[in-house]
């Protein structure tokens, strides 16, 4: 498939702001979907590992782990949109051909996640109000569901491996000259990317549960004991954690494609390698002591995760322009500046104010023992993001009908 | 030789890709109505807990969340990436043309998902742990962003059936295509509809209330809610048909199952009969016969009027410039989008399909068939199912002729001039038309194959030496 072919793909609309800006908000977005990912990942690890032991403290852990993977899944899908949305309009040739390939896994993607999220589920409500010095109860459906969640990654890890190889797709379209319009194949993977990103799932819940022990260590009801447990046991996950991605790191740039030749010494591979120890180390001395736990981990290894997400970028570029002639960056601009002014308008504007509120009062709740009474200062902030959420409503109405009578 | 942007193709021979996409759509349409819905209504239920400071309230919020958190918010949202994922892998010239034309309203969207997923959590998690007046500010922002969420989709949808002004094609601008008639029309009443949605899911909530008197009361709201919503949805569904071009109108009366329409009026009905007799007599309502009415609700409700909602665009799938066997055909030069019709016509499919291999870009006898199958497999199979099962089965439209003649004239004269109604049109050079007949006789008599390459290839020899 040669880059004639590829920008014959393209879609002619063109796109409605300059291309770079889309591919910043992919990154960016991707840094935090695949997070809330590890999270999920290594939280329900914790729970099946405290389901299987009879210590109390690891009980109970795997009861709030329990929670943390039930949201963060949500959490996930829901920010997963936005980079699922903005490769779309970048990589649309890509990802519609290495979709279209693998169409019957792309339909077993969605029915495979709601399997795996209600069978999270089954877990939960087996055991949400049941004492947690009991053996837990359907812990069969927790270790399906990471199974089938594992195997949920597996598959977008193959999709977007098939977007890097248009030279194949012929290949494994019209194998032999017949068409295979069945969609039922997997062609492209690399277990030590996938692993890669997988296994970051390690030192991520590690610096989690070093900023939930801080969290919790807030509350006039704190149990010491049970937060020592588990600032040990974060400290320790990261401890482990890092170097263990450190290698599979390793692994998937030695194993690069010969059409990603010279990435693995390039400059993003060292900036990437350079943010995964610095972070590693920072986390690590950044752990807090006893029972306190520390904040500055995570939001460690969240900068470290935009690095890794923008050298994974970088080397999807590199492939695509390097190997293929296809550069996103001259995509055809269709400028729409009001469509553009009430997305950032509204990301920055109502996003950043609504959520500041909502997690103001969801932060202060989880620490007050009883009913959280906000400030007068927080009941404002909450009045006010109704008032924008409304405003926003209006203008869609009067901005509507002015367009429709015109 | 330049080439049209056509992407492979999934061809699933069960029940075809286009039913695949519907099943998922109709699914997720029942799930986030339900779920819009229920968050207004949950800002009306928490303003009234801590007006009348009424706790049980709160805890028929809480209940009824819980459930929501599975029913639309695990279902509900997976199957909403799903249509995103199922449109991209039947259609994806479909789904490309709405994303790059509405990036940033789905990116807009998408921050009031957020809101709403936070929203959800704690409009549910925190019943007793935040003092009622925070709970009703939780639930109004929860509210507000959850229907933020569907006026963005609305418009989408709207256009995806009709750009909302006819200048949209000329000088395009997101504005143009987002806002028409129809727009208001089909958000009003999905408005209406979905307040339905979530007084019927709402009963299999209301169906386990223990307290007598509590559970008369929320029958009866639910009951108000499901009676008024369904009539002034019915009432908004003439004005959503009146703003349909007279195109769609011509479509409904001749292309759809004449079943639909009696069952739209039965569901409703059957509605309205329910939720009569709960509030007359709240004992009959419980979860199984809730339970059911959702299924009904879905089936005879839903299904028909998505399905209704896919066909009256035909031929287009997309902004009525996309046809649904992913050709462009049509030019909209506000956007600089030409129509890749002149170029179909002049070179014909086989050479201008960046995905088919080099041995079928020339129609021959020896590899007539595959060719046919190739043009069907890119040119049908959206619609038409090759096999005998699925969507709309090719088969039916030749019976049992394996005539190539009589059905190569069938097909230039209906596909060929782009006269018939709800096809779209496919100027093919005569060879491909040949090899498509070819093909489709196969299928009822694959001996037809052979016979065919017997009787021309001399002729090809011929040919081939006169070239020289």
């Amino acid at each position: 498939m040669d880059a004639n072919m590829l920008y014959a793909l393209r879609d002619p609309a063109g796109l409605p702001f300059y291309p770079v800006v889309f591919m910043l908000l992919s990154v960016l977005t991707f840094a935090l979907h695949i997070f809330a990912v590890q999270v999920m990942l290594g939280a329900s690890s914790l729970v099946i590992s405290g389901a299987f032991r009879a210590d109390p403290h690891w009980r109970r852990l795997a009861s709030a782990m329990t929670d943390v993977a039930k949201i963060a899944v949500s959490v996930a899908i829901v920010i997963g949109v936005a980079p699922l949305l903005f490769v779309q309009v970048i990589y649309d040739p890509f990802w519609y051909t290495s979709s279209v390939l693998s169409a019957r896994w792309v339909i077993g993607f969605i029915v495979i996640m709601i399997a795996a999220y209600l069978l999270l589920y089954v877990y939960y409500f087996s055991n949400y109000r049941a004492d947690t010095s009991r053996t837990p109860r359907s812990r069969w459906a927790m270790l399906v569901s990471l199974a089938l969640f594992l195997v949920a990654g597996f598959l977008i890890h193959v999709f977007t491996s098939q977007m890097l190889h248009p030279d194949q797709w012929m290949q494994w379209y019209a194998p032999g000259g017949d068409l295979d319009t069945s969609g039922a194949s997997l062609h492209a993977y690399n277990p030590w990317r996938f692993g890669f990103f997988i296994l970051m799932a390690v030192p991520a819940v590690g610096a989690w549960l070093l900023a939930y022990a801080r969290y919790l260590s807030g509350r006039a009801d704190a149990d010491l004991g049970y937060l020592a447990f588990v600032n040990r046991l974060g400290a320790r996950l990261l401890q482990v954690g890092v170097p263990l991605v450190l290698l599979l790191g390793g692994l998937w740039m030695a194993t690069l494609p010969e059409s990603a030749a010279g990435f693995g010494t390039s400059i993003w591979v060292w900036v990437a390698l350079a943010a995964l120890v610095a972070g590693g180390i920072a986390a690590h001395l950044a752990r807090g002591d006893g029972e306190r736990g520390s904040y500055l981990p995570l939001l460690v290894l969240l900068v470290v995760g935009i690095v890794i997400a923008a050298a994974r970028e970088a080397l999807r570029y590199v492939i695509l322009y390097g190997a293929h002639a296809y550069d996103f960056m001259d995509y055809k601009v269709n400028m729409d500046w009001y469509s553009t002014a009430l997305f950032f308008g509204t990301f920055a504007i109502i996003g950043g104010s609504v959520l500041a509120y909502l997690l103001t009062v969801a932060w202060q709740a989880g620490r007050t023992v009883g009913v959280y009474t906000p400030s007068p200062a927080v009941h404002r902030m909450g009045v006010v993001s109704i008032a924008l959420i409304a405003l926003w409503i209006v203008q869609y109405f009067v901005v509507g009908f002015v367009v429709w009578a015109r | 030789m330049d080439f049209i942007g056509l992407y492979p193709t999934w061809y699933e021979p069960g029940i075809g890709s286009g039913w695949v996409v519907a099943i998922i759509a109709t699914v997720h349409v029942l799930f986030s109505h339900t779920a819009v819905g229920a968050a207004i209504l949950f800002a009306y239920l928490s303003t009234k807990a801590y007006r009348e400071d009424r706790p049980e309230l709160l805890d028929y919020i809480k209940k009824y969340g819980l459930f929501l958190l599975i029913f639309s918010y695990v279902v509900g949202s997976i199957t909403g990436v799903g249509i995103w994922y199922s449109t991209t892998v039947a259609s994806p010239r479909g789904i490309s043309a709405l994303i790059h034309t509405f990036v940033w309203k789905w990116a807009t969207e998408w921050v009031f998902f957020v809101i709403e997923v936070v929203g959800v959590y704690m409009v549910v998690y925190l019943v007793g742990k935040v003092d009622k007046r925070t709970h009703m500010t939780i639930a109004w922002v929860f509210g507000l962003a959850s229907y933020a969420t569907m006026l963005i989709i609305i418009g989408i949808l709207s256009f995806m059936l009709w750009p909302g002004k006819e200048v949209w094609f000329v000088e395009g601008g997101y504005l143009n295509g987002f806002y028409g008639s129809n727009t208001f029309a089909q958000l009003a009443m999905r408005t209406a509809f979905m307040l339905t949605m979530t007084a019927v899911v709402g009963g299999i909530v209301a169906a386990r209330i223990k307290d007598p008197a509590f559970k008369k009361e929320m029958s009866r709201k639910l009951g108000w809610l499901g009676i008024v919503s369904t009539i002034v949805g019915a009432a908004l569904f003439q004005w959503y048909l009146h703003t349909l071009p007279e195109y769609a109108h011509l479509v409904m009366q001749n292309r759809l199952p004449d079943y639909f329409g009696p069952s739209l009026m039965a569901i409703l009905g059957g509605i309205l009969v329910y939720f009569i007799a709960t509030m007359l007599q709240p004992r009959l309502l419980v979860t199984w016969g809730a339970a059911t009415m959702v299924v009904a609700l879905l089936v005879f409700g839903l299904w028909p009027e998505e399905v209704a909602r896919e066909s009256i665009r035909k031929p287009w799938v997309a902004g009525q410039y996309v046809y649904s066997n992913q050709v462009i055909g049509r030019d909209v030069p506000g956007l600089g989008i030409e129509s890749e019709m002149p170029r179909l016509e002049a070179h014909g499919l086989l050479p201008l399909h960046p995905f088919l291999p080099e041995e079928l870009r020339e129609v021959t006898p020896e590899n007539v068939a595959r060719a046919g199958e190739a043009v069907a497999i890119t040119m049908c199979t959206n619609c038409h199912s090759l096999s005998d099962t699925g969507i709309r089965p090719i088969r039916r439209y030749i019976g049992d002729s394996s005539d190539i003649v009589a059905i190569k004239r069938y097909m230039k004269g209906s596909l060929g001039t782009g006269n018939t109604m709800y096809m779209p049109a496919m100027p093919l050079k005569d060879l491909e038309f040949e090899a498509l007949a070819v093909y489709l006789a196969s299928l009822n008599d694959p001996s037809v194959v052979a016979r065919y390459q017997a009787e021309r290839a001399p002729l090809a020899k011929v040919q081939t030496t006169e070239d020289k």
